[in-house]
């Protein structure tokens, strides 16, 4: 069976070359059949991976330890949905799952298009066929899932394998590393069809209006995907963070920031036909930043607790990328008189600022990250020592970053189209501006001090004020008008425009999260030995431990902390944080207790006993707000499906064209 | 009496098996000791040392593992060198001398280190650079008037044919 796994992957490996061939000299030569078969040759190298892919999962959810990959990361015990995510629980079952879902992805392109851009489907078909003929030959030659354990001659079996880390056996890692991967692949999509518009050098944006849902799809599967990681870190890890600036996090969050960036910048494209490099190179650039986190998780150019085992595959991802970009940045410069802007802009004071602005702040964000994560690396290079780089630095940096961008959220639906007048600005922003300064003196008379939660307060109310404006304007005018109740005025008016009301919403989830992030600032912990009964504090909590009970099955054994819960005097609930040990990897984990509050998070995790193993010790936390990131979440999630729904009205955008200059008080003859 | 079957064997295994597992746990709960009291002045000194314990990006005051095996022992140096009398810059120096710079939570602010923190500023500016020669090559003065008469022509004749439609 591995043999057939193996061979399968071989043959998939030359079709994707025969596909990318055969595109190119069939675009070039102009031989529509060979294109047509290279275009099939997709269709090929999908079932062949699927074959693969197949062959891996059966032998994972059969326990077939022949294979090394199935016993290094599976064992019999496992319950079958933690068996089947053994697949992407390694380094090459996990590239494996790369290359399946671009297959999918390819097949969904091909399919799609088979009938329209005929003109640059071949050199999408081609830019992704390199890509995933990229990926088929790391597993293929370099880090095969189908190696098997052998002994002098023979293939041995061993009786039953090590399992999956007890940490990653989580419902949210059944589905978080398939979508950051549905997320980081997607964007291979508008990449190539930029590429594809670019050699073609294709006036005009077709590859945007194309790749639009692309794009939000997978920005949205980036955005589940380092979400879920949050919550699982959250829930998991024991230590109530859900960001911890790790390397490996860190890469996940480089291509949402510059897809987010370019997600704002194709506006002004769509629009005002603006900022066309400006747009192929941040396409370009979430396309390389996701093939470069993928390099950094992999290839041990940085120690992070998150990364898969080292292995030689970091050179082969430095060759991809390095002739990958030079091929796009040759392209761009060669093509410059393609990509000049068709209007300009005419005042500082427009929408078009506000997203060179949120551009910029996304960037540098983005940089810092890039630049904090890789410092250390390059600190030991230039000075042979390595300097670290923790939480603090990125807090530092990006904190501020951060409220800026909070603070653009709420202005760029302020200031219109082109240009605003001053009385305009004023009008605009007095709401909006009085909400948040009122937010800030009210949090400072209750007695917050926080410099930065008071501001990221103020500025999340100032959103949200913007954003509730924007809606009741719209609504107020259609109940008017067609005399309907408010909220289905509501409604029609988010269906007349849904990208723009969608992305109002959005940015509601994006609110919701500040708040939850701002109430970090508030946090407190404790960690205490206490005697059976005996009580502690932390907040406005009092926690008794009533008992340590044990329990097991076959995966592993547990000791219970049974803790009560008083505030005010009053039980209000008991709770159960638990330390487990599983049996095959001999690894303990902690399986902390939460109670999930809107206003704050009581978490609690077992440590383990101290002394005579009488003395139970708890960590205790209470996390003000946390809640609202994963609230920010759904509401980002349903902001997004409301951006996939067709508006009611199809706009199209009337360009600004300038058609000649003035002097100061000429006037205009009517 | 009957002989032992392979399955009363199997059970027995399994009973084993689990006892020793509970003796496990137990020892690791029973290593487990308390840590030690994060009083402000050893959290304040710890927030500027990075624990390099590997599995996490914290500080030596933020590092939640209880035992960890850099972030604990480094928690009881700090206390017993403030016993002592040192300073926060002594202490912070001595585990310096022992770790060298990447003993340090951010990186210091000089020498090469520097780069880490200018350059998030650099690439603002550079991006507000950017930003200001795009804003000045892209834009125009809006138009008023000295429009060229047939442009407005077409306009006017435009505004009428669409004016007509409503009508």
């Amino acid at each position: 069976m591995e043999n057939i796994g193996a061979l399968a992957l071989l043959i998939a490996f030359c079709l994707a070359i025969y596909s990318v061939i055969g595109s190119l000299v069939g675009a070039i030569k102009k031989r529509p059949f060979l294109i047509t078969s290279a275009e099939r040759a997709v269709y090929a190298v999908w079932m062949l991976v699927t074959v693969a892919s197949g062959i891996l999962v059966y032998a994972i959810m059969t326990g077939d330890f022949r294979f090394a990959y199935v016993a290094a990361h599976s064992n019999r015990t496992m319950p079958a949905i933690y068996k089947f995510t053994a697949w992407w629980g390694g380094q090459e079952g996990s590239l494996l799952l790369w290359a399946w879902l671009l297959s999918c992805y390819s097949v969904v392109v091909a399919f799609s298009n088979r009938k329209r851009h005929r003109v640059i489907m071949p050199y999408v078909n081609a830019t992704m066929m390199v890509t995933l003929g990229f990926f088929i030959l790391l597993i293929a030659f370099v880090v095969s899932p189908f190696q098997v354990l052998a002994q002098g001659k023979g293939i041995v079996a061993v009786p039953d394998g090590n399992g999956l880390n007890p940490l990653l056996q989580y419902w949210t890692m059944v589905i978080h590393p398939p979508m950051l991967y549905l997320g980081y692949i997607g964007f291979t999509v508008p990449f190539a069809f930029a590429l594809g518009s670019l050699v073609m050098k294709q006036p005009g944006d077709a590859w945007i209006h194309t790749t639009r849902r692309w794009a939000i799809v997978t920005w949205f599967f980036q955005t589940t995907g380092i979400t879920l990681g949050a919550g699982w870190a959250y829930a998991v890890l024991g230590w109530g963070g859900y960001w911890g600036w790790d390397p490996v996090e860190n890469a996940s969050f480089l291509p949402w920031l510059t897809s987010t960036a370019f997600l704002h910048s194709v506006m002004m494209q769509e629009k005002k036909g603006m900022m066309k490099v400006w747009n192929i190179v941040l396409v370009s650039a979430t396309f390389f930043l996701s093939i470069f986190g993928t390099m950094l998780t992999r290839s041990g150019i940085v120690t992070s607790v998150h990364a898969f085992a080292q292995s030689p595959i970091g050179k082969y991802f430095g060759t991809f990328l390095v002739l990958f970009i030079a091929l796009v940045v040759y392209l761009i410069l060669d093509r410059l008189d393609y990509l000049k802007s068709e209007s300009h802009l005419e005042s500082v004071v427009s929408r078009e600022s506000s997203f060179l602005f949120n551009n910029l702040i996304l960037l540098a964000s983005c940089f810092a990250i890039l630049w904090g994560t890789l410092f250390p690396v390059i600190s030991e290079a230039v000075m042979g020592e390595k300097i670290s780089v923790d939480a603090p630095f990125f807090n530092r940096i990006n904190i501020p970053i951060g409220l800026f961008l909070i603070f653009l959220t709420g202005v760029g639906p302020l200031i219109a189209w082109r240009r605003s007048s001053t009385e305009s600005l004023k009008r605009s922003f007095m709401w909006p501006a009085m909400g948040g300064a009122v937010t800030i003196v009210t949090l400072f008379a209750l007695g917050i001090r926080h410099g930065y939660a008071l501001i990221s307060f103020g500025l999340c109310m100032f959103v949200t004020v913007t954003i509730a404006v924007e809606f009741f304007k719209g609504s107020s005018l259609i109940k008017t008008k067609d005399g309907i109740g408010f909220i289905p005025a509501m409604i029609e008016l988010t269906h007349r425009n849904t990208r723009r009301y969608g992305g109002y919403v959005i940015h509601m989830g994006i609110v919701a999260m500040f708040i939850g992030f701002t109430g970090a600032a508030f946090n407190k912990d404790a960690t205490v030995e206490v005697n059976m009964g005996d009580a502690f504090h932390i907040g406005r909590y009092e926690l008794k431990v009533r008992d340590i009970r044990v329990s097991e099955n076959e995966d592993y054994l547990a000791q219970h902390a049974v803790v009560d819960v008083f505030a005010g005097g009053q039980q209000i609930g008991t709770m159960e944080p638990e330390k487990r040990l599983y049996r095959t990897s001999k690894q303990p984990t902690s399986e902390v207790a939460i109670r999930r509050r809107l206003n704050e998070d009581l978490y609690l995790n077992f440590a383990g006993t101290s002394g005579e193993g009488s003395k139970p010790v708890i960590q205790a936390y209470v996390f003000p707000l946390v809640s609202w990131i994963w609230i920010g979440f759904w509401i980002t999630a349903f902001g997004t499906g409301i951006c996939l729904v067709p508006a009611k009205l199809r706009l199209s955008y009337a360009r600004t064209e300038v058609v000649g200059y003035a002097g100061k008080n000429v006037q205009v003859e009517k | 009496m009957r002989a032992p079957k392979w399955w009363d064997t199997q059970a027995k295994m399994y009973k084993w098996k689990s006892s020793f597992l509970a003796i496990l746990l137990a020892a690791i709960s029973i290593a487990q000791t308390p840590t030690q009291l994060l009083t402000p002045a050893i959290r304040r000194v710890g927030d500027k040392l990075s624990c390099l314990c590997g599995a996490c990006k914290n500080t030596v005051a933020t590092c939640p593992m209880l035992e960890c095996h850099y972030a604990h022992p480094a928690r009881q140096q700090i206390a017993s060198m403030q016993t002592g009398g040192s300073g926060d810059d002594i202490i912070v120096a001595s585990f310096v001398k022992k770790g060298g710079l990447q003993a340090l939570a951010v990186p210091p602010t000089e020498g090469f280190s520097l780069f880490a923190w200018v350059m998030p500023g650099v690439a603002i500016l550079l991006g507000l650079t950017g930003i200001w020669f795009f804003v000045k090559r892209v834009r125009r003065p809006v138009a008023l008037a000295q429009i060229a008469p047939e442009a407005m022509d077409r306009y006017h004749l435009q505004i009428e044919k669409d004016m007509a439609k409503f009508e």
